[in-house]
């Protein structure tokens, strides 16, 4: 189970990073989206998993798993989207302004072809 | 008190030149001298005196921890010096006032002579090898400021440049040198270091920092090979030359050599150094002052020439060599200083300073023409003239000393600098004032304004009395200065004009027999000379300078080449590395893969793999890649619900339903353009940092989640319900035990908010805009949507209440409240019946931000007044129908607060997402293509990154 | 505790004051309040110098929870420290922004405030995650700020600064979540308690998660190889803006010394002094890539970026040291290169001027170049010497020595070139200062000539702000006095 998760994190950090290390702001985007999820996943995992009950406390419930990091992770998931919207704008501004979508706001030298 | 007085008086003076700026060129010139005058008498009462030369100090406290302190001292050499700076100053001042035009421009020369006299004179007078560097920095500055003089003269800046280049890097070699004195000696303070001199010189850092102290000392004194900033440095005005570089500022360095004397003079090292490198100046710079045509050329060779004369006598670390070098250090500021008055004068009376323009002036000017015959008879060493006493000293030591190792190499170096001194003394002489072959001057030459013509005659007289009566005139200030120089009783010498025939008077005549017959061959050697190749190493610095400064530029720019990729591809780089350091060598103990999951979650597990593949295989077609990226943000959710986390599913849900809203809002506005194929390696390399991450960020996971538990959230469940007063523990959390988070949280969002509004604003979509939005309202919205839309809305409405005020007891809380508001609205508004795709809201949402934030940050500042900290809960249960018994506690007025400023930022960010549709007149990329469901055929490639 | 709830002000009244902002407009009472509150933040922090200066450590428990359960502000000489300078930065920025930079687009004076408190959030958080979260409001500011006015230059570089960041804060999520998972805990004392005690077998994975940390932060600081965002960003953004980002660097440099003393310090057991061996090699490597930046920089705004990550390096040199003495050395440079940063980015936004400015333009420059490069007699020249001082002549000091010295010299040559080309060779000042805005007003000079005074008031008074960085020095390097104080504040529930 352990094992799983770990790779399911790891895939979804892996795959993120290549779409984050595209030159087109698209796939940043969907990249950003897809690391946001393995860290907070990562950071759910680092108050370990099991089956364990939500902690919503209940007479006689538990046990219960730990709390504190599914606060962490509401407050990361919060600002990641707050972060991911501003960013997406200033994206369509930049891409207004340059013409362009790529990253660095220039599209990079005919090559090649 | 004194001390400071003298110092600062001159600076005073710059401070009344920057006031008085517009006033009369006289008026001007008198009030600057007023306190350099005063100064001067001061200095004068500070005479060391008494049998052992009593040693004046103060000292003020600046930055202990440093060993920086603000101390001065005037002894005999610092008192010497400070009265050539003080006095040949005025001189300066007076002669000033006549050469430079009666402008504005004059007042600045004022200002910056005065910043320097105070740098100088604190140079000479600090009793701190800090505090020396200081003001040894402030030198270099105000020189370069006041060679650049001309700032629209392009020669002037370039002789800046070079002179702050080359002294300004020796300074800094010169503080790392005191640095280490310093940290051998154990203080920076002048005593202990002189003090310490076995310790130093017995150090193995004494080499190191005798050479960083000598590189400081021959930069500033045009040493070779670092003497080609100082002709250069003769665009500045008269002046300028005359007073920083030939009288004062350039005798800094050779001041350094004397200060420093008793502590790092005394080796081999010191002898071969200082010897070598002052003989080979004093050489090259009289070889090349004999072909100078330009009168200020001419001297500023000599000058190094000289220079280097005084380092050699250091270099011979004879007391009587030290004697001699001290003496000939004022000997060379009186006439060297005289000459270039009388260049000046000579500039401006007829208007060049080209030898070879010059001839027969001395029928017009024979007053000048006389001082100036004096001053360089002493140049050149003629008998009756203080240059004569100080050359045969020299003279006496080169042919005593053997430190060059070879018997005869100093003095016949010295004769042969001797001639070549007496050769283009005479050509000064005759070529300007004699020999006349009738050229006609460019001006009408005349005899200059009577007190332009004073302090050169001032100098040359004292030239004069001090070489027929040197006992009378310079014994008194010497001796003190000679002995604080040895830190021990100054040698007997008797200064004298005769001593009989003797070895030094022979090659004196040699010298002047020598000089004259080179005098005569004047034309043949001319001719010779400009048969050989010549190369200004000014110039190739220069270059130099230009092109590395280029080279840095363009390797710059290759290493920060504005490519996002590769900064991305650095940080991640860097992460990887030295996350994965610490494990190299360390035995990697497996753990065991646990127990196998449950069907369900195991096929979520796998769904949620493949659909990530999915979105990378899919990323060039962006609406499905999103689609697909949102079933991952669903499984994702359910995985949080899976594992005990009914919050996180909730939450992440409803993030993820507004995100893809979002991005679904501006995916018209970011047409794809043509695919960007990347090269091979930049593929390889992407691939390994994306494996790399991946599996690093796996192995970390596995190793955290296979580790027993240690976490303090025994502590949350058990009191969340006696003192937070709600059984969801998360939001208890949320609102309570980490509240402040929350409010942090909020306030990002709000800015998120802001800031989408602040970029969005004023934005004109183009055509692709308005087609997406004709598609929008014409097809996307099936009467199905509608219905349910107008239908859900009330009912999310009370949900989200509902999901409010139950937060603190089940999953849920203000911030899920919101987005579930949120997204209700937005649905209800996506019908076409409502127009715009968002609604239009009557109230200033940024001001609904606020007042959320204001509400939280209330509640918290409510417990200020009960003396608790802020953000301290206070709850109790009420009763509210249908809904039942919910805590109405202080934290759910906070969560209220979340609950208005998230709806409110969520709303904003849509609102002008949505807006980015309707469109209004085309934008500038209306060219841009239309967003299709195939990458386009067309592809580019990358640049290397 | 009397001063408790001083804790809150420096992050409380900002946030406030922004929201206050945004309930009423009218550019002038906007901007009043954005001037009002940072003065009144100036008073505040130094009112909090004060506190922090009687040596001991306040702790604010926040929801009155008991350490480590809620989360706690802590204020020592260093946060007190960070907190007035951020605070003279802050009005420096406003002042400048009121000359007509506030007007480009809506809810500049709001997302200011914010970054200010984002900032002092930052200096004052006791608590890992915490930090995180002020990390973010600061960063979001930031973003909104760089692209602010929305020109081209800006909104490229803006894509930049924000992705980066975005990666490095996930990163640093990640970071937190390691150590969590492994201390289990998120109070910067109660971790550094918890790392000295965790067994052999966490060692390796303790060591990843600070490393990662110091990742985190070394961007932030603009350490190489992670320095290459920031002249991009640095010269787009707006004068105002650049001198306030003047600080932002210095946030990241702040945490490495929280986080290299309190929670990997000398009585971190297995990861005592995990950073140093890296920070070093970064400095000497951030100090070459700066000066080479310097040394050909063709304007003067790309310089004043330059030389600002010279500066970082030069800091992070001593900082690797973690010496009582090294630390106090650094500090005080931290404080004079901000100063001086922050200036030269208003005297760059006021190149090219008019002649009329133009003799006034360059003294400042001048003056603002001598403290910038570091050269006599402006403090920065007696923090680079309390550097060096501080720095053992061994292998790794003569690396040290040499960049310092060396960077020193190469950005005299430097700003002597371009400082020519603006104010001496007029001609050629078009074409050299492209980045940079060409209208200013001669009173958009004051807040510059402010920044000056500050600097030439920091070196006359070098000797009292020397011992007080000696005694901040002091109390990081006792770390047990923080961990003690925190632990020791008894919760009132």
């Amino acid at each position: 189970m352990n094992l799983l998760v770990a790779v399911v994190i790891g895939v979804l950090m892996g795959c993120g990073v290549l779409l984050l290390l595209r030159a087109r702001i698209f796939p940043v985007l969907l990249g950003i989206m897809l690391v946001g999820y393995a860290v907070n996943l990562f950071l759910l995992a680092s108050g370990r998993l099991g089956n364990t009950a939500p902690p919503i406390i209940t007479e006689g419930g538990g046990p219960y798993a730990d709390p504190l990091p599914q606060a962490l992770v509401l407050t990361a998931i919060v600002i990641g989207f707050g972060m991911l919207a501003l960013l997406v704008a200033i994206a369509l501004k930049a891409r207004q302004a340059t013409g362009t979508d790529h990253v660095d706001g220039a599209e990079p030298r005919e090559q090649g072809r | 008190m004194i001390m400071l007085a003298v110092v600062l008086l001159p600076l005073l003076g710059s401070v009344i030149a920057i006031i008085l700026r517009r006033k009369s060129p006289t008026l001007l010139a008198w009030s600057v001298a007023m306190p350099v005058i005063s100064a001067t008498v001061l200095l004068i009462l500070q005479r060391p005196q008494g049998p052992e030369w009593m040693v004046r100090y103060a000292a003020w406290e600046w930055l202990p921890q440093l060993g920086l302190e603000f101390a001065l001292r005037v002894d005999g050499l610092s008192w010497l010096f400070g009265m050539l700076i003080l006095g040949i100053g005025l001189l300066i001042l007076l002669y000033a006032r006549y050469y430079m035009p009666a402008d504005r421009s004059f007042a600045r020369l004022l200002a910056l002579l005065g910043v320097f006299m105070t740098a100088m004179l604190g140079l000479v007078m600090s009793d701190n090898l800090l505090l020396l560097v200081v003001f040894w920095e402030a030198t270099s500055v105000s020189s370069f400021l006041l060679i650049g003089f001309k700032t629209y003269d392009g020669t002037a800046r370039d002789g800046a440049r070079l002179a702050l280049t080359v002294t300004a890097t020796g300074g800094l070699a010169l503080l790392g040198g005191v640095l280490l004195l310093g940290h051998i000696a154990g203080s920076f303070s002048l005593g202990a270091v002189l003090g310490a001199g076995d310790q130093i010189r017995a150090s193995p850092l004494y080499r190191p920092a005798l050479i960083l102290v000598l590189l400081g000392a021959f930069t500033k004194s045009a040493q070779f090979p670092f003497y080609f900033w100082l002709p250069r440095a003769m665009a500045a005005p008269t002046p300028v030359s005359a007073y920083l570089h030939s009288a004062t500022m350039v005798k800094a360095g050779v001041f350094l050599l004397a200060r420093l004397f008793p502590a790092l003079s005394g080796t081999s090292d010191w002898t071969m150094i200082v010897g070598t490198v002052g003989a080979v100046t004093m050489l090259y710079g009289a070889y090349y002052a004999l072909w100078q045509h330009d009168l200020k050329g001419l001297l500023a060779y000599s000058t190094i020439s000289h220079l280097g004369l005084i380092t050699l006598l250091f270099g011979f670390a004879t007391p009587m060599a030290v004697a001699a070098a001290v003496f000939h250090v004022v000997n060379h500021a009186m006439f060297k200083a005289s000459l270039f008055m009388a260049a000046g004068i000579i500039e401006q009376e007829v208007g060049t300073r080209d030898m070879r323009l010059l001839n027969g002036l001395y029928k017009f000017m024979p007053l000048t023409g006389t001082l100036a015959i004096i001053a360089a008879g002493a140049m050149a060493g003629v008998p009756l003239l203080n240059g004569f006493i100080s050359k045969e000293m020299f003279f006496a030591e080169a042919l005593t000393s053997n430190a060059l190792g070879v018997r005869w190499l100093e003095p016949v170096a010295a004769t042969i600098a001797g001639a070549l001194g007496v050769a283009y003394s005479l050509r000064f002489i005759m070529e300007v004032f004699f020999n006349d072959e009738g050229r006609a001057h460019p001006k009408e030459p005349h005899e200059p304004p009577m007190f332009m013509r004073l302090p050169g005659g001032v100098l040359a007289l004292a030239c004069l009395a001090i070489g027929i009566a040197p006992a009378l005139f310079i014994t008194a200030p010497l001796v003190p200065a000679v002995s604080a120089v040895l830190q021990a009783e100054a040698p007997v010498f008797d200064l004298a004009l005769w001593h009989g025939v003797n070895a030094p008077l022979l090659m004196t005549i040699v010298a002047l027999v020598i000089g004259a017959v080179l005098f005569r061959q004047r034309d043949r050697l001319m001719a010779w000379r400009d048969r050989l190749p010549t190369v200004e190493f000014a110039d190739t610095f220069l270059v130099t300078l230009q092109w590395s400064s280029i080279a840095a530029e363009r390797m710059t720019r290759r290493m920060e080449n504005g490519s996002l990729q590769r900064y991305v591809a650095l940080l991640l780089g860097a992460a990887l590395v030295v996350g994965v350091s610490p494990h190299l060598g360390v035995p990697m103990t497996w753990p065991d893969a646990g127990t196998l999951p449950d069907v369900a979650s195991a096929t979520v597990f796998v769904l949620l793999i493949l659909s990530v593949i999915g979105t990378v295989r899919t990323i060039d077609t962006p609406v499905t890649a999103l689609v697909s990226a949102s079933v991952v943000g669903l499984l994702v959710s359910i995985i949080f619900a899976r594992f005990a986390a009914p919050d996180l599913a909730l939450t992440q849900l409803l993030v993820e339903l507004v995100t893809i809203l979002l991005v679904l809002l501006a995916l018209p506005h970011l047409p794809a353009m043509p695919k960007i194929l990347r090269s091979r390696s930049r593929a390889v390399r992407d691939a390994l940092l994306a494996g790399g991450t991946g599996v690093g960020t796996s192995l970390l996971a596995w190793a955290v989640l296979t580790r027993p538990p240690v976490t303090m959230s025994g502590y949350y469940l058990e009191q969340a319900l006696p003192k937070g007063g709600g059984r969801n523990v998360v939001n208890v959390i949320l609102v309570d035990f980490r509240g402040f988070d929350t409010f942090g949280e909020v306030a990002v969002l709000g800015v998120a908010a802001l800031g989408v509004a602040v970029v969005l604003q004023g934005w004109r979509s183009g055509p692709v805009a308005r087609r997406a939005q004709r598609n929008r309202l014409a097809e996307r919205h099936p009467l199905m949507l509608t219905v349910l839309a107008q239908a859900l809305l009330p009912l999310a409405l009370l949900m989200s209440a509902f999901v409010l005020l139950r937060g603190h007891d089940l999953p849920g809380g203000g911030f899920a409240a919101a987005l579930l508001t949120a997204v209700a609205l937005v649905v209800r508004s996506m019908v076409p019946a409502s127009g715009a795709p968002v609604p239009r809201t009557r109230f200033a949402l940024p001001r609904v931000i606020a007042i959320g934030l204001l509400v939280s940050a209330g509640t918290g500042a409510g417990s200020l007044l009960w003396g608790a900290p802020f953000l301290t809960s206070a709850y109790d249960y009420i009763v509210i129908p249908l809904i039942g018994k919910v805590p109405l506690s202080s934290s759910l007025v906070f969560d209220l607060g979340v609950y208005a400023t998230v709806v409110a930022a969520v709303l904003l960010m849509l609102e002008r997402f949505g807006a980015l549709t309707t469109a209004e007149e085309p934008a500038p990329d209306s060219d841009a293509p239309p967003l299709l469901d195939e990458p386009m055929p067309v592809a580019v490639l990358e640049r290397s990154s | 505790m009397m001063a408790g709830y001083a804790l809150m002000l420096p992050v409380l009244t900002p946030i406030v004051a922004a929201c206050v902002v945004l309930l009423h407009d009218g550019p002038r009472w906007r901007r009043g309040v954005m001037l009002g509150t940072s003065i009144f933040l100036v008073a505040v922090a130094t009112w909090l110098l004060i506190i922090a200066d009687g040596g001991a450590y306040r702790v604010y428990r926040l929801g009155d929870w008991p350490v480590p359960i809620g989360i706690v502000l802590v204020l020592d000489r260093l946060s007190a420290a960070m907190l007035l300078l951020s605070a003279i930065v802050g009005v420096l920025g406003a002042w400048r922004a009121s000359d007509g930079t506030d007007r480009a687009a809506p809810h500049f004076h709001t997302l200011y405030l914010l970054q200010l408190a984002g900032l002092n959030g930052a200096f004052l958080a006791g608590d890992l995650f915490n930090l995180f979260v002020f990390f973010e409001l600061l960063l979001i500011a930031s973003y909104a700020l760089v692209v602010y006015g929305s020109t081209t230059p800006r909104l490229r570089a803006g894509v930049h600064y924000v992705v980066l960041n975005l990666a490095g804060s996930s990163l640093f999520l990640v970071a937190i979540g390691v150590l969590y998972g492994v201390a289990g805990s998120l109070n910067l004392a109660d971790l550094a308690v918890r790392i000295a005690a965790a067994p052999a077998s966490d060692t390796a994975l303790l060591r990843s998660g600070a490393l990662l940390l110091l990742v985190v932060f070394a961007l932030k600081a603009a350490a190489a190889p992670l320095s290459f965002w920031l002249p991009g960003a640095y010269t787009a953004a707006a004068p105002a803006v650049a001198a306030l980002f003047a600080i932002m660097t210095k946030v990241g440099v702040y945490a490495i010394i929280r986080t290299g003393t309190l929670l990997f310090g000398s009585e971190a057991g297995a990861v005592a002094n995990v950073y140093a061996p890296w920070l070093t090699g970064a400095a000497v490597a951030t100090i070459a890539v700066g000066a080479l930046a310097a040394f050909g920089a063709t304007s003067v705004v790309r310089m004043v970026a330059a030389l600002l990550v010279v500066s970082v390096g030069t800091m992070l040199c001593a900082v690797a040291l973690f010496t009582e003495q090294a630390l106090a050395a650094a500090l005080f440079y931290l404080v004079h290169s901000t100063l001086a940063a922050a200036a030269m980015f208003l005297v760059a936004g006021m190149v090219p001027t008019r002649e009329s400015t133009r003799v006034t333009t360059g003294t400042l420059f001048t003056i603002g170049a001598l403290a910038i490069a570091g050269v006599p007699p402006l403090a920065g020249f007696l923090g680079k010497a309390l550097i060096l001082q501080a720095t053992p002549p061994d292998a790794r000091g003569l690396w040290i020595w040499s960049a310092v010295l060396g960077s020193s010299a190469l950005a005299v040559i430097a700003l002597a070139r371009v400082g020519m080309a603006s104010f001496w060779e007029v001609a050629t000042v078009q074409e050299l200062h492209d980045e940079a805005p060409i209208r200013t007003r001669p009173s958009s000079g004051y807040p510059a000539g402010g920044a000056l005074l500050v600097i030439i008031l920091l070196t006359v008074f070098a000797g009292p702000a020397g011992d007080y960085s000696r005694r901040t020095a002091q109390q990081l390097v006792t770390e047990n006095g923080y961990v003690q104080a925190v632990l020791s504040t008894q919760g009132g529930r």
